[in-house]
């Protein structure tokens, strides 16, 4: 509900802490009464699942390093939505095509969020876009992007999307 | 208005099942592990998410409904994850290791 403006980097605010946790709770909860049908008999478990999702999560993702806005969360996911759509038209066509038209090879990518969750992330988001598949990073500290096509312009595509990234998960630190 | 729920299960399944066709015949006609990763993961899940949207409207209960789209959310994100894995073991030790 309330998008806090964490201006300050600075710690969290016990108060934010615990905010997140409740939110964070509630969904686990959430998420097992979908899984096991509401039965009353799983409700024990499942209130210890989602105490031990909540302290996994947080310890994963603390809540100060995350400066979600939902507004663009939302527009990301949509546009994440439309990407993947072209991204299995993208390879269904290139399957089916007579002539296989196909340029594999690696691209080089330097990205700019800081390696950790945050870049994680970006890389499994961009394992689900059109024609690039993220295979680690090399020893000068680049992403090695294997593409279907090597023609396409990879880094310029990848660059834009990670600006959406960084947009709507919040900055590579504190900047934005 | 379930004739219109019907058609719409009809298309979106056929699309999805269309496109777990294609991204079978990438598996077999691409030709490395890599590309063939590529395959798997893009097409698969636009055909699991078509699918997932055409049997929506048939669910008997709301709770169905968030469970099948619960389901396809996790199966993107395996999905997104293991590729990773794999292709960086591959890169790192060769597809036949």
């Amino acid at each position: 509900m309330s998008a806090i403006e964490t201006g300050n980097k600075g710690e969290a605010r016990w108060s934010e802490v615990i905010g997140s946790a409740a939110i964070r709770a509630t969904g686990f909860f959430c998420f097992w009464l979908v899984l096991t049908r509401g039965d009353p008999g799983d409700l024990g478990p499942g209130l210890i699942a989602a105490a031990a999702a909540t302290w996994a999560s947080l310890r994963l993702f603390p809540a100060d390093q995350w400066g979600f806005r939902p507004i663009k969360l939302a527009g990301f996911v949509l546009h994440f939505l439309l990407q993947s759509i072209v991204a299995g038209a993208d390879v269904a066509l290139r399957a089916l095509h007579p002539r296989l038209p196909l340029q594999p090879g690696f691209v080089a990518y330097q990205a700019q969020l800081p390696p950790g969750t945050k870049r994680n992330m970006f890389c499994a988001i961009m394992s689900l876009m059109p024609g690039t598949l993220p295979c680690g990073t090399s020893c000068d500290g680049d992403l090695a992007i294997h593409c279907l096509d090597v023609t396409q312009p990879v880094v310029e595509q990848l660059s834009v999307e990670e600006a959406l990234c960084i947009a709507a998960l919040g900055g590579a630190n504190s900047d934005v | 208005m379930s004739l219109v729920m019907d058609i719409w299960t009809i298309c979106a399944v056929s699309a999805g099942a269309l496109f777990f066709l294609a991204g079978t015949v990438g598996l077999l006609r691409f030709p490395d592990t890599l590309t063939r990763l590529h395959a798997l993961t893009k097409v698969d899940n636009l055909g699991l998410g078509l699918i997932t949207l055409g049997l929506l409207p048939q669910t008997s209960s709301l709770l169905l409904a968030v469970k099948l789209v619960i389901v396809w959310l996790l199966v993107q994100l395996s999905g997104a994850v293991v590729t990773q894995l794999v292709a960086g073991a591959i890169r790192q030790h060769g597809a036949d290791g």
